[in-house]
């Protein structure tokens, strides 16, 4: 030991612990991991609290959330009221709402998985004049925001004719496309279609060469090499750009809130549109809002238990590798 | 005879007609060139109509005056952006509170007559912006530097910290709307007391309001952060510090001469990366508050496109434009990096 006993036992608790830290390695690992510990449950905590706000008011009777009697600092339901999560669906047809946000959030996926497999494959296997300037370009169109597409397709979507650019000629005349899906198909396909070719392309460039080669001299022609060879082994990619394309719909606010002009779930209203019209028209059922958040919460929340893998090597792929 | 009822492959193939045959046949003739173009012509289309077109349109869009239902739109030049800085446009945005005081150095420079920076919006666009990644970068580190170690629960804990990231983003906001509502949020008497937010009608507070999607938003996207500088630590070569450990190293010596070097690169295309999102907010303010109260530059698009259609175009390329400084340091980061 440093200190001699004598000296040792005449220092208060705290220095001598402070001593064991500097001289012990075992003690000081011991105070690392603490730390550690207490560092990962400080996270755990703010991650995941506010979900059980959510929880705490969806359960707690409307009346007693509104004389705001919360006992802290051990925040619990006041009561015990889950006909809430009853009432939300009574209220409005909130499952119209999220069967629409699933069907938008499908069909996007289906049609950017497919455009996406071919834009990968082309960029991650094919060397052509104008590659690396295409794929520069269709990441600056990802950067721009929302916003700046809002105007025009807007006038497109409600049915006014298309005019070119610059030069005033009236093209042509598009059906009337606000409150139907295609309305946010759209958008969000070229939205989202960016991530799902940086990813798709990632994947493509890894698959070695050799298995196409041996393809082709087998007779098989340029395409059924693609579909037959190229595009079974890309499915873990596949997959990965499909889950995060449909969390992204699901999730997405700009053109679901603008879109859908009257939040009627007949009229194709999203998600968003549910969960606005309760905060619009049923202002102070602060419980029934949360019931309904948590109820859409949680098809994302199984997703990301189930596919967890896969959205963290597509995220990381597609924000570093682009 | 036998030998022609029988022909030999090749030349089954190529006697064989009809359109689907004639098609394939002609996509395999093509040059890789060809080949490549044919593949992303889903694209083009695409892209094309839902995002070319219209940035193209909404930039023609910004040159003219267009009052909807009046008359014929009249070329303004550039016009609704001058009108945007020197506070002519003020009274079509929305919102009747200026967040930050006019900066009017008056009269003489008309260029630096940013009256309340377009009623607040750039203002407002900014300090989102950089509060809200400053953090993120932090917390996302110190998430991602939990995540580099090997525990029991390891999987779980990831799953915590991204849970937040995937959620929708108007749930997001009804989160803190009902975290901070008078009404119902157990925090804001607290918060009141020492003076943080307002404590009647929190969420109609500029200040409080921003605030409050502030920390939303950093409560929703350190996990994104963090995933980014995850990948960057994992590519860090081990052995580095399996050396710097022989050599006698302490923690700390070794974080700041082998991780944080290394992991800035990383560390610098995330944090503009983010930029680039933090500065189209729009879905959490309209969600936790409104636009008029917070007015960050997509809220004013959103709100004025409906009657200014001019000023609106106007207003999305100015945000456009500073986003796409941002986007110039990614792609400048890129190419210096080699991967386009």
């Amino acid at each position: 030991m440093a200190t001699d006993p004598d000296s040792e036992s005449n220092l208060g608790p705290l220095s001598r612990w402070t001593n064991r830290i500097i001289t012990d390695q075992d003690a000081r690992d011991r105070l690392y991991r603490g730390l550690f510990y207490a560092i990962t449950v400080f996270f755990l905590v703010t991650t995941l609290f506010p979900f059980y706000w959510l929880l705490v008011l969806a359960l707690t009777p409307n009346s007693e959330i509104l004389s705001g009697g919360w006992d802290l600092p051990f925040l619990r339901p006041q009561g015990f009221n889950p006909a809430a999560f009853q009432e939300v669906f009574q209220q409005i047809p909130f499952h119209l709402y999220v069967l629409n946000s699933f069907i938008l959030a499908t069909l996007t996926t289906i049609i950017v998985l497919i455009i996406a497999s071919l834009a990968g494959y082309v960029f991650g296997r094919l060397e052509f004049p104008g590659r690396g300037l295409l794929m520069l370009g269709i990441l600056m169109i990802s950067y721009f925001p929302p916003a700046a597409f809002l105007l025009p397709l807007f006038d497109a979507f409600v049915g006014n004719p298309i005019v070119a650019p610059f030069i005033n000629v009236e093209l042509f005349t598009p059906p009337r496309l606000v409150n139907t899906p295609g309305a946010m198909v759209l958008p969000f396909s070229a939205l989202f279609l960016p991530l799902s070719i940086f990813i798709l392309t990632t994947f493509y460039a890894q698959i070695p060469d050799g298995l196409e080669d041996a393809a082709r001299v087998e007779g098989t022609t340029r395409l059924g090499a693609l579909f037959r060879v190229i595009i079974p082994l890309s499915a873990p990619g596949v997959a990965t750009a499909a889950v995060l394309t449909f969390i992204s719909v699901y999730n997405e606010y700009f053109f679901s809130s603008i879109m859908s002009l009257q939040n009627e779930p007949q009229e194709w209203s999203p998600l968003v549109g549910g969960i606005l019209s309760y905060q619009t028209q049923y202002t102070t059922e602060f419980n029934l809002m949360a019931a309904a958040a948590v109820i859409g919460v949680l098809p994302v929340v199984i997703l990301v238990i189930i596919a967890q893998e896969k959205i963290v090597s597509g995220l990381t792929a597609g924000a570093l590798k682009e | 005879m036998a030998t022609e009822t029988q022909p030999d492959a090749t030349t089954r193939e190529s006697r064989r007609s009809g359109p689907l045959v004639a098609l394939t046949r002609r996509i395999e003739n093509l040059g890789e060139t060809g080949f490549a173009y044919l593949l992303l012509t889903p694209v083009f289309l695409l892209l094309g109509t839902v995002a070319l077109y219209p940035l193209l349109r909404t930039f023609e869009l910004s040159l003219y005056q267009n009052l909807v239902g009046i008359g014929q739109a009249e070329f303004v030049g550039v016009e609704n952006y001058v009108n945007l800085f020197t506070g002519e446009s003020d009274r079509w945005l929305p919102g009747s509170t200026t967040f930050l005081p006019g900066v009017s150095v008056d009269g003489n420079f008309p260029f630096v007559h940013l009256d309340g920076l377009l009623r607040s919006a750039l203002a407002v666009t900014l300090i989102f912006t950089l509060v809200s990644v400053f953090f993120e970068t932090l917390i996302g580190f110190g998430q991602a530097l939990v995540l580099d170690q090997e525990f029991r629960g390891r999987g779980w804990v990831r799953a915590a910290i991204i849970i937040p990231w995937a959620i929708p983003i108007v749930i997001q906001g009804m989160i803190f709307f009902l975290m901070f509502h008078p009404d119902t949020g157990f925090l804001t008497a607290y918060l009141a007391e020492w003076g943080i937010v307002a404590p009647t009608n929190t969420l109609n507070d500029t200040a409080s309001a921003l605030l409050i999607v502030t920390v939303g938003d950093i409560w929703k996207t350190s996990a994104f952060m963090a995933l980014l500088i995850l990948a960057g630590l994992q590519s860090i070569d081990r052995g580095l510090y399996d050396v710097a450990e022989v050599a006698g190293a302490t923690k700390w010596q070794r974080f700041k001469l082998i991780t944080f070097p290394l992991i800035l690169p990383t560390l610098g295309i995330a944090i503009l990366f983010r930029t680039i999102q933090a500065m189209r907010i729009y879905g959490l303010i309209d969600s936790v508050s409104s636009c008029t109260v917070v007015p960050s530059l997509s809220c004013m698009v959103v709100e004025t496109f409906n009657n200014q259609r001019g000023l609106s175009a106007a207003l999305a390329f100015v945000t456009a434009a500073i986003i796409g400084i941002a986007v110039m340091g990614v792609i400048y980061q890129q190419y210096k990096s080699g991967d386009i």
